[in-house]
């Protein structure tokens, strides 16, 4: 173990973000921001399992981080779609525009 | 020791379907081709064999060094996504008609997401599971979003999504403490840790809780049920009865293998949660079912309460309430399936999903108006449908572990449910239809109304051999 960040330090940061996240989802009405959030929300995991394979020389931790990148893309590259199209048909990206259905 | 090939054979065969339908896709374009349907539901028909041989053989083979594993549990479970898959497709074929644009790749998605449904039944592995999951959940998004021109699908999709994003965030993070404290993504290896362990590590339970936040999500139970309504009822039929079946089916499949495989001697972590969210669950979606107007919100409702009733089987942690579990969703599937089929021919026929436009169905379809009265009479939980005895299982082990109160809700529930889902039946039966127009149905339509009536009737009269598949199905889990 390094002696210049513990993991204690990793995983508060990891922690922070993951908060960071969690918030922005539920709180921002602008849906790119949303996305953003929930990118940041599986980055703070891949922080999370890189600290804890690197504190147990473990490599399978560090190798879900690869395929949790290439599923975030997907999803954020979908999120993307439906976003670009509900835009062309109200003219907003906002969440609040968005309301035929009862919420 | 059979060759590895053998034990990956369904989802083998599926892939080969979901290329040969790509490179026809891309073929055929733009233009709708009649045959695209058709080549995809008997390209799932040979899955039935196959399972079958595979089940035959028996037994728990890991493939792949762990990370893919066939055991009877993932046999059920795939038996249960085909089926639903199919009718699904069968669903798919007669939506598109009204569809104004070509729609291979509406086929093409139902495949992907069952492929990912059946590798998420085999996984052996958190890595694997993950993906797997997600590959059913991605496709998921851009099916229910399908229909681009129409802003409530649109709408439904992006709430899915957005929502289905923060719950697999959850469950990865959940996935990162159980690494961190296990030491490991096999369960194997983390089966045989919480077998041993003295103590439970907080990072542990913290990671169980956020991974059960994950699955509980996906299974639309309380309090993370409030995406099912607006998703169900703006999603395309055809997806919302594949949501309602085969999401469902796998969210309690993971369930099975995470809670009761894995973490079954840590259970003081996540029982009491569970008791809870079982006993809200099956409160919050039958009471919320009573004063809805719209069909397919309706079937949301109701799907989150039968979600609460499947959770007791889970909360008792027990084999009889794993086995309940199965045979609940075989019923359940049946059920659903039937129910579906038959609002999908007539939505697509009066062009309205209200609960009105059914009146009077009875005069217009005789047939349809029988099929949907004994759906709905087997999800209540009438005698002599698949719906009661699963049911009763489900109370019987939640009683078996003590849990009074909450069998006295499941009971309870039963009464109020009897009460909504019997005002369809008057509208169906008494009230007087607006237009008296017979309606038609199709000939794949009819056959798999009629197999799905006989699913039910079938479960509900001769229970053992069912009732021993299920307990056949859960034998490796313990």
């Amino acid at each position: 173990m390094s002696e210049i960040v513990t993991i204690q330090q990793l995983l508060g940061l990891s922690i922070i973000l993951f908060t960071i996240g969690l918030v922005g989802v539920v709180t921002r009405r602008n849906l790119i921001l949303v996305l953003l959030s929930l990118e940041l929300m599986l980055s703070a995991a891949n922080l999370a399992f890189v600290s804890f394979a690197y504190i147990q020389g473990d490599l399978a931790g560090q190798i879900m981080v690869f395929f949790v990148m290439i599923v975030a893309a997907a999803e954020v590259t979908v999120g993307l779609a439906i976003a670009l199209l509900l835009s062309r048909k109200t003219g907003k990206i906002n969440a609040d525009e968005v309301r035929a259905l009862k919420w | 020791m059979m060759h590895t090939l053998f034990w990956i054979l369904p989802e083998v065969w599926l892939s080969t379907i979901i290329f040969l339908l790509l490179a026809l896709d891309l073929k055929w374009g733009e233009e709708k081709h009649p045959l695209m349907g058709l080549i995809a539901i008997a390209g799932m028909l040979p899955l039935f064999p196959i399972l079958f041989l595979l089940a035959k053989e028996g037994g728990s083979h890991e493939l792949f060094s762990g990370m893919f594993r066939v055991d009877t549990m993932a046999l059920f479970f795939k038996g249960i996504f085909t089926v639903s898959g199919i009718v699904a497709l069968v669903l798919a074929r007669e939506f598109g008609k009204a569809v104004d644009r070509a729609h291979g790749e509406f086929y093409l998605l139902f495949l992907i997401a069952v492929l990912g449904m059946f590798l998420a039944a085999s996984s052996a592995n958190f890595l694997m599971l993950f993906i797997s999951l997600e590959l059913v959940a991605i496709t998921l998004y851009v099916l229910v979003s399908y229909l681009h021109t129409n802003l409530q699908s649109l709408e439904s999709g992006l709430k899915y999504l957005v929502l289905g994003s923060l719950s697999s965030a959850l469950f990865l993070y959940g996935i990162a403490f159980i690494y961190g404290t296990t030491g490991s993504l096999h369960f194997e290896t983390i089966h045989a840790m919480s077998l041993r362990a003295q103590t439970l590590p907080a990072g542990l339970v913290f990671g169980i809780l956020l991974v059960l936040a994950g699955i509980l999500f996906k299974a639309a139970v309380v309090p993370f049920q409030i995406w099912a309504p607006d998703v169900y009822q703006g999603a395309p039929t055809p997806v919302t009865a594949f949501l309602s079946v085969g999401s469902k089916a796998l969210a309690f499949l993971v369930a099975l293998r995470i809670l009761q495989e894995l973490f079954l001697p840590f259970s003081m972590a996540w029982n009491s949660v569970l008791v809870f969210a079982s006993g809200a669950t099956i409160l919050y979606g039958n009471l919320c079912a009573i004063p809805q107007t719209n069909i397919k919100r309706f079937m949301a409702y109701s799907s989150i309460g039968h979600a609460g009733y499947l959770l007791m089987g889970i909360t008792a942690g027990v084999d009889i309430g794993s086995a309940a579990v199965s045979y609940y969703l075989l019923g359940y599937l049946f059920t659903n399936l039937v129910l579906f089929l038959v609002i999908t021919a007539v939505t697509l026929q009066t062009g309205s999903d209200e609960i009105k436009s059914f009146a009077g169905l009875s005069k217009r379809s005789p047939f349809l108006a029988a099929a949907m009265f004994i759906g709905l009479l087997s999800l209540a939980g009438v005698p002599p449908m698949a719906g009661f005895f699963g049911k009763f299982l489900l109370v019987l082990s939640a009683l078996s572990q003590g849990y009074l109160t909450l069998a006295i809700i499941g009971a309870v529930a039963v009464v109020i449910s009897l009460y909504y889902y019997l005002r369809v039946v008057q509208t169906l039966y008494a009230d007087e239809p607006v237009d008296a127009t017979p309606i038609k149905i199709g000939t794949t339509m009819k056959m798999s109304i009629v197999a799905c009536l006989i699913g039910i009737f079938v479960l509900g009269i001769w229970q053992y051999p069912f009732l021993a598949i299920s307990i056949r199905s859960i034998q490796h889990i313990f």
